[in-house]
């Protein structure tokens, strides 16, 4: 395996030249860039622009055609979500992708699911082993909800609860599965200020306290700016710009995608 | 008034994560407890005990297998007839193998038969879960209504699973549990009702464990399921595994406990939508909304044959069995569109009501 630790600073994550398309359409052509580990590392680009795309040939739920990506140091072959999220990537979606039916601290514990071991008889029986492990993990969760501060509506059924807070409760549930890399899809698309302002928070705590790697996907260009370590810009699937927010920010070639200048 | 969770705060996690976290609750279920195994069995008539109490546990038991597969994990099946039906039939072959083996003795104890034949129906109904990977909702519900028809034909078509009885009718040996023999109907009605309420806490366990929670995350959202690490054919056989183990199980009762003699017919696709009735109108996505539905289906019929004669209006069987189907279908529709977690739901909306009563809030 050779699998070496990697530290902060180091390549987490590596895409190179990966092609995507669906027939005829397009959608990632040839585009490269890697994730260290320890950053907040920001995907940008006008609609269309393939970012979601990009997360679900990271996290395995599409397979590119063409390219490599290679994660921890392995070059990874075609693989399922579940095996992804068994190798530590998580992710939150850009409409809310929670369980509809179930509280909000079930939906945080199905993020524990892989550390879960209990069989099918022991759960049957429950005192005893399934009990003791539905414990530890509701100890851990406990203390998500406590980070996320959502204590009040822990019993709540996230039907009934506002979209900022089904926001939370889905990034709760990401963190749970404890991610190396965490994939966040428009975290904060269609929140007022003050939730932007918390979950920005949320964000650079979960990668101050728990060292998480984070890459994100984000329209508001001020809270990209602010809170990402590097950012990359996607338009029409390929890659036009990639570096710290500065370099972007004065990037002709960014500026021309967004203002619709120079074509 | 006295339904008040006020004032009883918990200390730890394992008194939150409890079946039954308020007081009054449980003290309701010992005393439900209480009168089903010791008042009914002491008080009611031999017809009450063995022509509707009977009946119902048994159906209530595969009222909660079908909830498990499409109250929970979300995979609607009309198969829930077959199943009992495998499991019926696969508890007889069992029980005459062991006769046949042990001379006159059976060498097979017959609870572990009973239960063996639960993981003949669990496997059986693995390979009918199989096309749920690939087909969802009608089209999965078809898929299953063929395991229905098949089975059915299958049981009466080869002779091998009756051991060639003419009539095609199985007949049940006589219950013996450690050399005692369960014989009254009052005897009968102990027997299943220790099955169902051990499996009934089963079940509760199972749905709140993580397998529970990975069943409703694929029934909520099975893409972001699999993303968060649900494999979703694991997931949905092992939903089909257990759902068919209940079912087995109800089965086998139904032919040992309740009839003694079963033929295929009495598991036809009636059988099935009758159950699925029960699941839909107890309420999907919960143990104790299964056994609403089944009391609710097995009682309604008695009713109507009792309580008009009762107040001096008499009509005919034909009628009542006409007011029947007129009533459950009034009510499924009313119950798919108004409230489709059921009985269980309103009787959750009606506690937390009387929490704050007599208060608005």
């Amino acid at each position: 395996m050779g699998v070496h630790e990697i530290k902060p600073g180091d390549v987490l994550l590596a895409v190179e030249d990966i092609s995507l398309s669906f027939g005829a359409v397009r959608a990632i052509s040839d585009v490269s860039f890697d994730i260290r580990k320890g950053e907040v590392r920001a995907i940008i680009g006008p609609n269309g622009a393939g970012k979601t795309s990009m997360l679900n040939c990271i996290n395995g739920f599409y397979h590119p055609q063409q390219g490599t990506i290679t994660y921890k140091g392995q070059k990874r072959s075609a693989m399922k979500p579940y095996e992804a999220a068994a190798q530590g990537i998580a992710r939150t979606f850009q409409n809310v992708a929670l369980f509809k039916g179930m509280s909000t601290l079930d939906n945080i514990m199905t993020g524990r699911n892989l550390k879960m071991k209990s069989n099918l008889l022991t759960s049957m029986i429950w005192w005893g082993k399934a009990e003791k492990e539905e414990l530890e993990h509701r100890r851990f969760v406990e203390d998500i909800i406590d980070f996320l501060e959502i204590e009040a509506i822990r019993k709540t059924p996230v039907g009934r609860l506002p979209y900022g807070l089904q926001k939370r409760v889905e990034l709760g549930r990401a963190l749970a599965a404890e991610p190396e890399l965490l994939l966040l899809d428009e975290p904060m698309a269609g929140m007022n200020l003050e939730e932007k302002e918390d979950m920005c928070r949320f964000i650079l705590d979960v990668n101050d306290e728990f060292g998480t790697t984070i890459c994100l996907i984000e329209h508001d260009m001020g809270v990209v700016m602010d809170i990402s370590d590097r950012v990359m810009v996607l338009d029409y699937g390929g890659k036009i710009g990639d570096g710290v927010p500065e370099e972007v920010r004065t990037n002709q070639n960014v500026i021309d995608a967004y203002l619709g200048g120079g074509h | 008034m006295f339904y008040r969770e006020a004032g009883q705060f918990k200390s730890s996690y394992k008194e939150d994560q409890a079946v039954f976290p308020i007081l009054q609750d449980r003290i309701g279920i010992a005393i439900l407890l209480l009168v089903a195994f010791i008042g009914i069995p002491l008080f009611a008539g031999d017809y009450f005990v063995g022509a509707i109490m009977t009946p119902f546990l048994i159906l209530a038991l595969a009222a909660v297998g079908l909830n498990i597969l499409t109250g929970y994990a979300g995979q609607i099946s009309l198969g829930t007839g077959a199943f009992m039906a495998v499991g019926a039939f696969s508890a007889y072959k069992l029980a005459t193998f062991s006769i046949a083996l042990g001379g006159a003795e059976a060498t097979l104890p017959l609870i572990l038969t009973i239960l063996l034949a639960g993981v003949v129906a669990a496997l059986v109904g693995v390979m009918f879960g199989i096309p749920s990977l690939r087909i969802k909702g009608f089209y999965l519900a078809v898929a299953t209504l063929a395991a229905q028809f098949f089975i059915e034909w299958l049981l009466v078509k080869v002779g091998w699973f009756t051991n060639y009885s003419p009539s095609g009718v199985i007949t049940a040996p006589p219950l013996v549990v450690l050399g005692y023999e369960f014989h009254t109907p009052a005897e009968k009605y102990l027997f299943t009702l220790t099955f169902v309420v051990v499996m009934a806490m089963a079940a509760k366990n199972l749905v709140r464990s993580h397998i529970g929670r990975g069943w409703m995350a694929i029934r909520d959202m099975d893409i972001a399921a699999e993303i968060i690490g649900f494999r979703p054919l694991q997931t949905k056989l092992t939903a089909f595994a257990v759902s068919s183990f209940f079912c087995g199980v109800a089965g086998a009762l139904w032919a040992f406990v309740h009839l003694g003699t079963v033929e295929p017919e009495a598991f036809g696709i009636n059988r099935s939508f009758s159950i699925l009735f029960m699941v839909i109108i107890g309420g999907m996505g919960s143990i104790l909304g299964a056994f609403i539905g089944a009391a609710f289906i097995t009682l309604l019929p008695i009713f109507l044959n009792n309580v008009p004669p009762m107040i001096g209006w008499n009509i005919g069987v034909d009628m009542v069995a006409h007011l029947e189907f007129m009533i459950f279908g009034v009510l499924i529709i009313f119950f798919l569109i108004v409230e489709p977690h059921g009985l269980a739901r309103l009787w959750t909306i009606g506690k937390e009501k009387l929490r704050t009563w007599p208060f608005p809030y």
